[in-house]
């Protein structure tokens, strides 16, 4: 078990590099003189130039990667242009809302999607099952600032139940925060109820297909010993697998999500740093979601290992 | 005993107990139902299984006798509806249980072992749960107190070392370690009836014949019941008292085990019986009798007796009206014939005077005309010419030298193959014969060139060959071919059949009108031009593999490896393709690698036979003498575990101990040495066994020199007959 | 033996059988489709998709004008402006109908950029295996790591933004996920006996691929086709949303509920009709979606 963590956290060293390359040539190079992107197209020559050589822009690149790579890595993340703070307190203040947010929403919905789905598998075919099928389709597929929209409308503006603003004012204590976190949480839930309970669903009905479930019946065991024992150990594995590789449109979600109630949280840095070119603050975004979603990969994998010998024994 | 209820109307007084049947199906009718069509899968069906007995059910794909075991256990799939009949498991109508009585009765009344028994455990439970589940929820014993039961299940199935089988998994243990465990959880709670599914296809030979000790040996001890399903007749004949033959959905023959297979009364047992290879038979004796036409697809309509389109001695009147079950001999009730010549032009217009089945006989048979089955007229199809008319005496066609391979598993290193030399005459059939993991397929792969070999030589006429397909000339392609083993992906389901072997044709041929040659090979396998416009998923098995050994012939080739190419086969088909594969060699002068498990096949069909075990040949000689004495204790031992269907010669088993070793760490010495009744000691476990020669071309590796062998093995085997 | 050549006898037979072939082939297709028009759910995604196409072409033709104010400012629904008017007097109905246009032109032809790439990433990764695998393989991996609203921004937000570029990025970034699906459904086939047999007739690897694998995937294809299509309009959506789409005055969904959102509270219609509309044609391609999903594993 410990080696087959071990070798799933060294695999993560090569895909790390080759996202940080990635990052690093979307952010760096890509947009060809960064000098002149970042003050514009009115700006004067000898002014572009002057900023190109203050970056660093002269030098070969292989140089400059593996310079902002060294810097990345001990933590230098750099000073945001548009705020002029260090990046790295920028970011980690915002990662901590980000995670606050996205862990509100995951802790409540992971369970009750798996529930449903494994309900609807059960009752395959059924009346309910193809109710809970659609209705779960349907509501995966919404992008997350449609429902957001459709929400605000209803629960904040029209029937005043819920704030529309996601921060509590200053000073308010630690839970309040949760009160007005509920309505932003709302579309990442609907998004993973209905792409975790679709997953379990049929994860459940291809094991209830299977040979050692009708061992199981016909040994004469309770219907409830057979969807615990049995089916519910298998059928998670297919879930939790699709959990971990989900949590990449949870992180777009959570980039709408803070985007439209203005929450400050790492996605909405992240879009603003695009918007206004700055590089530093961009790039460490990019780099600590990248890690964030290969963490949760780790984790889904490790999860498996859990439930799958199998795979456990092989290492 | 159970609760008696009165049986066919007759009162039950008190005082007069009468026992009820294990199983009593009665006019069991079972219909599918998919895409919007009715498929009657049973029609009919009445069988009776008395307490202790045991009853084999044998039936080729689709006669409906697992549809029969899961309607006994009311396991029918969504789709499948029981329209008519009653099934009765001691005395208790199964449809009647309430869903709680159902529940306690599955495992207690009725168990049941299984085909595959990988798929049939749970993958992520511990064997030792697994088992213990059994225990718990029927007799709501504590977990420690089942798990304890648990163990002593597991030694009542001669499973070592039970404690550190009870930790593992399921995928840690070998399919006949599985399959023990199987029987352990159905024997649990001790089952009145216990029905099992074809319960050894697909483990290797020697260990079917251990799950068949094993199983006679529980009977002795258990007073189940046993339903046995199966198409494998040797099974029956070693297990069961009583058979009943299902064809169609239609119980065709019924009766005492002994006498059905010495002296059948129905077409189609006769026909089965004909169509398997005898054991000791060879192609050069006789030819395999088949049954030709092919099994009626599910939910069709048939006219009169379900099996008149094959049958060789159908009569009008068989069209006409189905025959009932008759007793036979004559009983006194009315006999097929009889009732033949009474009937009139219309079978409407008739109507029988007594129910069905027939008499009190002890046998059955759906026939009018049983008095004549066993003159049934045989067909006569080609039959092999002997070696030297082959041009078998020309000259070697290929030679293998030292030929190894490894994989790489993980960390370990597995030995597929190990130093395999072998030569192969033109017109010559080269049966190798192993059980699984014996690296037979890969060494089959390496001389065809889908996997290159780790080191050693393949020589063909005179030239090595490179080792991979890749790499080959297309003169060297189109000479050494390949057909496979399983008809459903060898041919390209995209891919009209016209297609298939016009471009196999294209790429293998030697110039000349193409679609000229694609008519010819169509023809030389017997598959009607209207097929060829058709995708392979509309073909049948039989057709499928046809086209495939076409497509192997396309080029006209030298040299065919055949893995397998029957084993998928139903057995009345299976026949026919292995006297295709008879006639091809006799006009093609080609040669052959003839792969399969099936010893009985390989002996059939090859002029010289090699015995793989743990990736060696250990033995090859010509198939008359590796299947008698001297030869490798192996060889003797496979020999001795085929069920076999002749009574009068009752050969011992000889029981291997021990499982297969692991090929990643083969035995030191003599690789068989572990698992050998005639263990010589440390010699075996030291030395590497040198090469015995008994007769020129006759070589086995063993530390046993041949005449002791021959003496000490001439003991124990009888002396097996040849011919049919 | 059947004798060969072609007689008359012989040529009405092929003929006919070849027929019966492609009649049943036909019949085979048909049963599909039929099967898809008894799925109600397919039959409603393909009823609001066809729709939202037909108003993408055509409803500026009738309708009031998308672009030009005609009537007041943030006036509530009524009889003449359906849906109401927007913060410069455009009839918002005319708007959210056109609003169509530029969601169907770029997710469609960015699902097919993903598809042909990701198909052939997918085949020669899952065919070659080995080290061609494991290096693709890494690639891919280290692509799916980067979440692809986030890329997606980082790219557009260098290059700019038009349908080119939307398409392209939508395209690119979505081939490493379909390419995954098709390695996977690739190695599933590439163990099967036919192939085996095209490598002894000495078929050369492209031929492999392209004739005898690619025919027998094209089902998860489709699928994974059409669950793609799904979630491109999603993301066009998003990165209109999100400032990186089109341009306006564009009645783009995304673009307008991004802009007007300040009346959110005040004119709710603004915002509401082009969201519901967004959301009833993603629904419908995902159900056109699951639709043929539950049809092919039939």
């Amino acid at each position: 078990m410990a080696r087959l963590i071990g070798r799933r956290l060294l695999l993560m060293v090569p895909t790390l590099i080759l996202v940080s390359i990635l990052v690093f040539a979307l952010a760096e190079v890509l947009p060809g003189d960064l000098g002149r992107s970042i003050l514009g197209p009115y700006a004067s020559q000898s002014a572009v130039v002057q900023l190109d050589h203050k970056l660093g822009l002269n030098k070969p690149i292989y140089v400059r990667y593996v310079e902002w790579a060294g810097h990345f890595v001990t933590g230098q993340w750099g000073t945001s242009y548009q705020y002029g703070q260090s990046v790295f307190s920028i970011v980690t203040h915002a990662l901590g809302n980000s995670l606050l947010l996205a862990g509100f929403a995951l802790v409540i919905i992971v369970p009750t999607s798996i529930l449903v789905g494994v309900f609807a598998g059960l009752r395959r075919d059924s009346l309910l099952d193809r109710a809970i099928t659609v209705s779960s389709l349907s509501m995966t597929v919404i992008p997350e600032f449609v429902s957001g929209v459709v929400l605000i409308v209803i629960f904040a503006v029209t029937l005043h139940w819920l704030p529309v603003t996601a921060t509590p004012p200053q000073g308010s204590p630690f839970v309040d925060r949760f009160y007005y976190l509920i309505l932003p949480a709302i579309p990442l839930m609907l998004l993973e109820l209905g792409y975790i309970a679709r997953m379990a669903r049929v994860g459940t009905v291809q094991v209830l297909d299977m040979a050692y479930i009708r061992t199981a019946v016909l040994k004469g065991l309770p219907m409830r010993r057979v969807v615990f024992g049995h089916v519910l150990r298998n059928a998670l594995v297919p879930t939790v697998t699709v959990i971990g590789s989900q949590v990449g449109w949870l992180i777009g979600g959570l980039v709408v999500v803070e985007t439209l109630f203005v929450y400050p949280g790492i996605g909405n840095y992240a879009v603003n740093a695009a918007l206004n070119h700055d590089q530093p603050l961009l790039e460490a975004c990019v780099l600590v979601i990248a890690v964030l979603y290969m963490i949760a990969n780790l984790v889904a994998d490790i999860v498996v290992a859990l439930l799958n010998p199998r795979i456990r024994k092989a290492g | 005993m159970s609760v008696v209820e009165p049986q066919g109307g007759s009162q039950a007084q008190v005082g007069t107990v009468e026992p009820a049947a294990a199983l009593d199906v009665r006019d069991l009718e079972v219909t599918f139902h998919r895409r919007g069509r009715d498929l009657p899968v049973l029609k009919g069906v009445t069988l009776r299984i008395e307490p202790g007995e045991a009853y084999g059910l044998v039936g080729e794909s689709g006669c409906g006798k697992t549809t029969l075991a899961m309607a006994a256990l009311r396991y029918l799939a969504g789709n499948g509806t029981v329209d008519a009949g009653k099934v009765l498991v001691e005395g208790r109508d199964v449809s009647t249980l309430s869903k709680e009585a159902l529940r306690k009765w599955r495992g207690e009344a009725v168990a049941m072992v299984y085909q595959d028994p990988a798929a049939a455990l749970s993958p992520a439970m511990r064997i030792g749960d697994q088992v213990a589940e059994v225990f718990r929820y029927h007799e709501g014993l504590p977990k420690a107190e089942a798990l304890k039961r648990a163990r002593e299940g597991l030694r009542r199935v001669a499973l070592p070392d039970p404690d550190a089988t009870m930790r593992r998994y399921p995928f840690e243990l070998s399919g006949g370690q599985q399959q023990r465990v199987v029987i352990a959880m159905a024997l649990a709670v001790n089952p009145h009836l216990l029905v099992l599914d074809e319960p050894t296809t697909g483990l290797d030979a020697t260990v079917e014949a251990e799950i068949l000790d094993l199983i006679e040996e529980l009977r002795g001890r258990i007073h189940a019941s046993i339903l046995l399903i199966t198409h494998n007749l040797g099974l029956v004949a070693r297990l069961c008292e009583r058979v009943g033959v299902l064809y169609a959905g239609r119980l065709v023959e019924e009766g005492p085990a002994r006498e059905i297979f010495t002296d059948p009364r129905h077409p189609y047992t006769m026909g089965l019986l004909r169509c398997v290879p005898k054991f000791g038979m060879n192609k050069t004796d006789a030819a395999l009798q088949t049954i030709p036409g092919t099994l009626p697809a599910l939910g069709e309509p048939l006219e009169g007796c379900v099996y008149s389109a094959r049958c060789p001695m159908a009569k009008p009147v068989c069209t006409r009206r189905e025959p009932d079950l008759y007793g036979w001999p004559g009983d006194g009730g009315p006999t097929g014939r009889a009732e033949a010549e009474a009937m009139p032009a219309d079978p409407a217009a008739y109507s029988p005077h007594h129910a069905s089945p027939v008499g009190e006989s002890a046998r059955h048979a759906r026939c009018y005309f049983s008095a004549e089955v066993a003159e049934m007229p045989h067909m006569t199809p080609v039959l092999a010419t002997s070696l030297e008319a082959r041009g078998a005496t020309a000259g070697d066609v290929l030679q293998i030298g030292d030929l190894s391979r490894t994989f790489k598993d993980g960390r370990k290193k597995l030995t597929a193959v190990s130093d395999v030399s072998l030569n192969l005459r033109r017109g010559e059939t080269f049966g190798l014969v192993g059980e699984s993991g014996s690296g037979k397929t890969t060494l089959a792969k390496c001389v065809t060139g889908l996997i290159a070999p780790d080191s050693g030589t393949v020589t063909f006429e005179g030239n090595q060959l490179r080792a991979t397909a890749g790499r080959r000339s297309q003169d060297a392609l189109r000479a050494i071919q390949m057909v496979f083993q399983n008809p459903d992906s060898t041919l390209n389901p995209a891919w009209s059949t016209r297609a298939i072997l016009t471009r196999a044709v294209r790429k293998l041929g030697s110039g000349g009108s193409v679609r000229a040659k694609v008519d010819k090979l169509s023809a030389d396998v017997r598959v009607e031009p209207r097929f060829l416009a058709q995708k392979p998923t509309d073909l049948s098995g039989g057709q499928k593999q046809r086209i495939a050994i076409a497509r192997a012939f396309a080029g006209d080739p030298t040299l065919v490896v055949c893995d397998e190419p029957a084993s998928a086969l139903d057995v009345s088909v299976q026949a026919s393709i292995l006297n295709l594969l008879v006639e091809l060699q006799t006009n093609e002068q080609v040669s052959y690698v003839f792969i399969s498990h099936d010893l009985a096949v390989v002996r059939y069909i090859s002029d010289r036979i090699g015995v793989m075990y743990l990736a060696e040949l250990i033995e090859v000689g010509s198939a008359e003498e590796v299947f008698n004495p001297p030869h490798h204790p192996y060889t003797e031992a496979l020999l001795s575990s085929i069920p076999k269907l002749q009574f009068e010669d009752e050969q011992q088993r000889i029981p291997l101990r021990g499982t297969m070793p692991s090929l990643s760490e083969p035995p030191s010495g003599c690789r068989f040495h572990t698992r050998c009744h005639r263990f010589l000691g440390d010699i075996c476990v030291e030395q590497e066994p040198p090469l015995q020669e008994p007769a020129h071309g006759h070589t086995y590796k063993c530390h046993i020199p041949p005449q002791e062998l021959l003496a000490a093995q001439a003991t124990t085997e009888a002396v097996t007959p040849t011919g049919g | 033996m059947a004798a060969t050549g072609a007689t008359p006898d012989r040529q009405m037979e092929e003929l006919q059988a070849d027929a019966a072939a492609s009649a049943e082939q036909r019949r085979q297709r048909r049963f599909i489709i039929s099967s898809l028009f008894r799925t109600p759910t397919f039959l409603v995604g393909l009823a609001v998709v066809v729709f939202w196409i037909t108003m993408a072409l055509f409803s500026t033709h009738v309708t009031q004008s998308p672009t030009t104010p005609s009537g007041a400012i943030l006036s509530a629904p009524d009889g003449s402006h359906w849906f109401g008017t927007d913060d410069l007097g455009r009839d918002v109905f005319a708007r959210t109908m056109a609003g169509a246009r530029t969601v169907l032109i770029i997710a469609p032809l960015a699902t097919v950029l993903a598809l042909l790439w990701g198909a052939i990433v997918g085949l020669v990764a899952g065919f070659y295996r080995g080290l061609t695998d494991d290096i693709i393989m890494r690639i891919v991996d280290a692509f799916l790591a980067l979440p692809i609203i986030i890329t997606s921004i980082l790219i557009i937000s260098l290059l700019g933004r038009s349908y080119a570029i939307l398409i392209l990025v939508i395209g690119a970034l979505f081939t490493p996920v379909v390419s995954r699906t098709i390695r996977s459904a690739v190695i599933g086939e590439r163990e099967r006996e036919y192939v085996m047999a095209a490598r002894l007739r000495g078929e050369r690897s492209a031929f492999v691929m392209a004739r005898e694998i690619l025919p027998n995937i094209t089902q998860p294809i489709i699928v994974e086709g059409t669950v793609r299509l799904g979630y491109a309009v999603f993301t066009a959506a998003t990165l209109s949303f999100l400032g990186f789409g089109l341009e306006p005055p564009s009645p783009d969904w995304g673009l307008v509920i991004a802009t007007e959102r300040g009346v959110l509270q005040s004119s709710p219609w603004v915002v509401l009709f082009p969201a519901l509309a967004l959301a009833s044609l993603v629904v419908a391609v995902n159900l056109m979606a699951d639709g043929l999903t539950s049809v092919f594993s039939k």
